[in-house]
């Protein structure tokens, strides 16, 4: 009787099943990544609720109220604010509105603005322009003007409003959702590189590299590693990207959803050439020890060099086009939480980005050899190894 | 046949095997047997291709082994290793699909094995959480899951209780005579007698003394005397000439007679110092060859 099956060819693949398998069914997997949709799906309902905030509530009490309020209405319409008048009997159910928050402000009298604490300066101005036109023409019409002629006294033309840089709200959505990609970029690296290094040193520590090692190659258990592993922190990715636009667009945070998948797709794509590129990197870190206490010592090279990307790639959403942001979007070690929002923001020229993706693709294939060359070499040392050392010995 | 042909490593300066070559045909149950440091693991490793010989080769069927073939080989390291945090029907499958099986193959095979070496009702068990002795049975099991052409294993009794030890017996002469052949690295030299024709005994990366055990005995050219007498005082023995003592009993010894020194002397001696329970001519234990090939060797 003898083994059947497939060659050795693609036992990569089962290789890369089994890691995609095991750690998507760890308890610790499905936790953390419901853990990280909350925060998500908060984060946005949060936001919406407080920052995207276009409505106001005034309170009108006593005479002249209404229609100072009436003009006020009509004012915040031309500016896209929503204000609802609510008449009051008195004053002290005026107040009572400001404090049960129904108000964010009452008009008394058509004299007095009252308002809970800090006033609100949109609404505030608003009335401020009413009882000042109101007051205007009550004046005018005194001093024996026609109503024509007041009319025409007061109804003048806006003064015109020109940007000197155009605003972009598409872009501005965009930087958010850059910044968001950022975060979870920053965040996926770290824990999936981090799972590659472990992986490796728990072979390594379990002793039950020997046993694959007689039947599998380095490469393969590198390459198997490596594809599992990244393929579930690109599912994860998509799930948080899915989430994060579908819940953007349920609270109508999402002006322009079709900027924002672009932008998640940069993401995954991003993700992808990072990842592979920081994997092999991890894969060695893991391979030269042999306990995961010493895992930390070995990795924190790596675990600098995404940190500093990280702040990078943060201030590149509001600066993105720096010298910094302009160089880091091309180092392969940087490029993954840098250029997705330069990309997003308009500010990456078309040959940038190809460079870019060169850089990081070309990186990593002269990266594979050499690590995979440590890697099959340190596999069966134990204690800590040296690089420099693995790379001149024979095999 | 599987052969082992001149094979040579050395680490810096230690030479950890010279020149050691040794056969195992279909079907045959060998014990490879030598003291700590004497290059069992080392051969083991070269063997499936876990560790490069600087010289030497091994062939299967005539043929220079390599990943393909070797994917058909069963081994079993010195230092067991199995993924802790997997259940044990997966690791076994996982295996299984690693030498190459289907998956339905693999699973079946899997749970076949579980339960031959009666650890299926653990199998869905994470492995970490096996006592030892189970765990060392879950190994064995993963030697054997993708129905190996070639067994290798290193020091498959050690830390087994004597059940454990009479199951793994069992499998290996089961496998053996399923022509596969069979090599497993031993300290415990009475089970590898019980167990095995053949042997090939190492010793500082050297190979001894290797064949049929009845042969190294017949090779062997000693006359061995077990005595045993109750009451004697001591050292009655050292007035007896021209015999050596090779091993001391609680009361008694197995002798070597020297050249000429008639068995009836012992005999006559050991009356003449208490009640003879027991007299018998012997021949040379495994242990007993070991050390006359190392002796000899050493000269």
């Amino acid at each position: 009787m003898s083994a059947s099956g497939a060659g050795s060819r693609g036992v990569w693949r089962i290789i890369a099943r089994r890691e995609f398998v095991e750690r998507g069914r760890d308890r610790g997997f499905a936790i953390s990544t419901a853990i990280t949709l909350l925060i998500l799906v908060g984060i946005i309902v949060i936001t919406s609720a407080v920052g995207g905030r276009t409505t106001y509530d005034l309170a009108v009490v006593g005479e002249g109220s209404r229609a100072v309020g009436e003009d006020v209405v009509a004012a915040a319409a031309l500016l896209d604010i929503g204000v609802e008048l609510h008449e009051v009997p008195d004053e002290q159910s005026a107040r009572q509105a400001l404090s049960d928050g129904a108000a964010d402000a009452a008009l008394v009298d058509a004299e007095r603005i009252v308002v809970q604490s800090q006033p609100p300066a949109e609404l505030v101005g608003l009335i401020q322009a009413a009882s000042i036109r109101e007051r205007s023409l009550a004046a005018l019409t005194e001093s024996g003007l026609t109503e024509a002629e007041v009319d025409e006294a007061l109804n003048q033309q806006q003064l015109p409003v020109e940007s000197v840089e155009t605003v972009n709200a598409r872009s501005r959505e965009n930087a958010t959702v850059a910044f968001v990609g950022v975060l979870a970029l920053y965040g996926q690296l770290f824990a999936y590189g981090y799972w590659v290094a472990a992986g490796v040193v728990e072979e390594k520590a379990s002793r039950v590299i020997e046993v694959l090692l007689a039947t599998v190659r380095p490469s393969q258990l590198l390459r198997g590693k490596i594809f599992g592993i990244g393929l579930l922190g690109l599912g994860q990715l998509l799930l948080i990207g899915i989430v994060g636009l579908v819940t953007s667009m349920a609270v109508g945070r999402l002006e322009f959803p079709s900027g924002a998948l672009a932008t998640v797709g940069l993401v995954l794509f991003w993700f992808v050439l990072g990842f592979f590129f920081y994997a092999t990197l991890f894969a060695v870190a893991g391979s030269i020890v042999t306990r995961q206490e010493d895992l930390q010592t070995t990795m924190t090279p790596l675990t600098l060099l995404i940190v500093a990307s990280f702040f990078v790639g943060i201030s590149a959403t509001s600066n993105p086009s720096s010298t910094l942001a302009t160089v880091a979007s091309l180092l392969p070690f940087s490029s993954p939480l840098v250029m997705p929002t330069r990309i997003a923001l308009g500010e990456a020229t078309p040959w940038e980005v190809v460079l870019s993706i060169a850089i990081s693709i070309g990186s990593t294939a002269l990266l594979i050899p050499i690590a995979t060359k440590v890697y099959s070499r340190a596999l069966l040392q134990t204690g800590r190894v040296r690089i420099r050392q693995v790379l001149r010995q024979r095999g | 046949m599987l052969e082992l042909d001149g094979l040579t490593r050395r680490f810096g300066d230690v030479v950890a095997l010279d020149d050691v070559s040794f056969s195992v045909p279909e079907g045959q149950l060998l014990g490879f047997v030598g003291p700590n440091g004497a290059g069992k693991t080392t051969a083991m490793r070269i063997a499936l291709g876990v560790l490069r010989a600087d010289a030497g080769q091994v062939r299967w069927r005539g043929r220079p082994v390599d990943l393909e073939i070797r994917r058909r080989f069963g081994y079993m390291p010195e230092e067991r290793g199995l993924y802790p945090k997997m259940r044990v029907i997966d690791q076994l499958e996982y295996l299984a699909r690693l030498h190459g099986l289907e998956r339905s193959d693999a699973r079946a095979q899997a749970a076949r094995m579980a339960e031959l070496l009666g650890v299926d009702d653990r199998s869905r068990d994470k492995t970490e959480t096996l006592s030892l002795g189970n765990q060392q049975r879950v190994q064995l099991a993963a030697a054997l899951v993708h129905r190996p052409e070639v067994l290798v294993l290193d020091e498959p009794f050690s830390g087994l209780d004597p059940v454990g030890v009479d199951v793994l017996s069992g499998v290996l002469r089961e496998q053996a005579e399923g022509s596969v052949p069979v090599v497993f690295s031993s300290h415990q030299l009475d089970l590898v007698e019980r167990l095995c024709e053949s042997v090939v005994l190492i010793d500082r990366g050297r190979v001894v003394a290797a064949g049929r055990i009845s042969e190294l005995r017949a090779r062997d050219p000693r006359r061995l005397v077990r005595i045993e007498v109750a009451g004697a005082r001591d050292g009655w023995l050292d007035t007896v000439q021209g015999v050596q003592v090779l091993e001391s009993l609680p009361e008694g010894a197995i002798l070597e007679l020297g050249a000429g020194v008639p068995e009836i002397r012992v005999l006559d001696a050991a009356q003449a110092a208490g009640e003879v329970r027991h007299f018998s001519v012997v021949q040379p234990s495994l242990a007993e060859i070991f050390r006359e090939a190392v002796t000899r060797e050493g000269r």
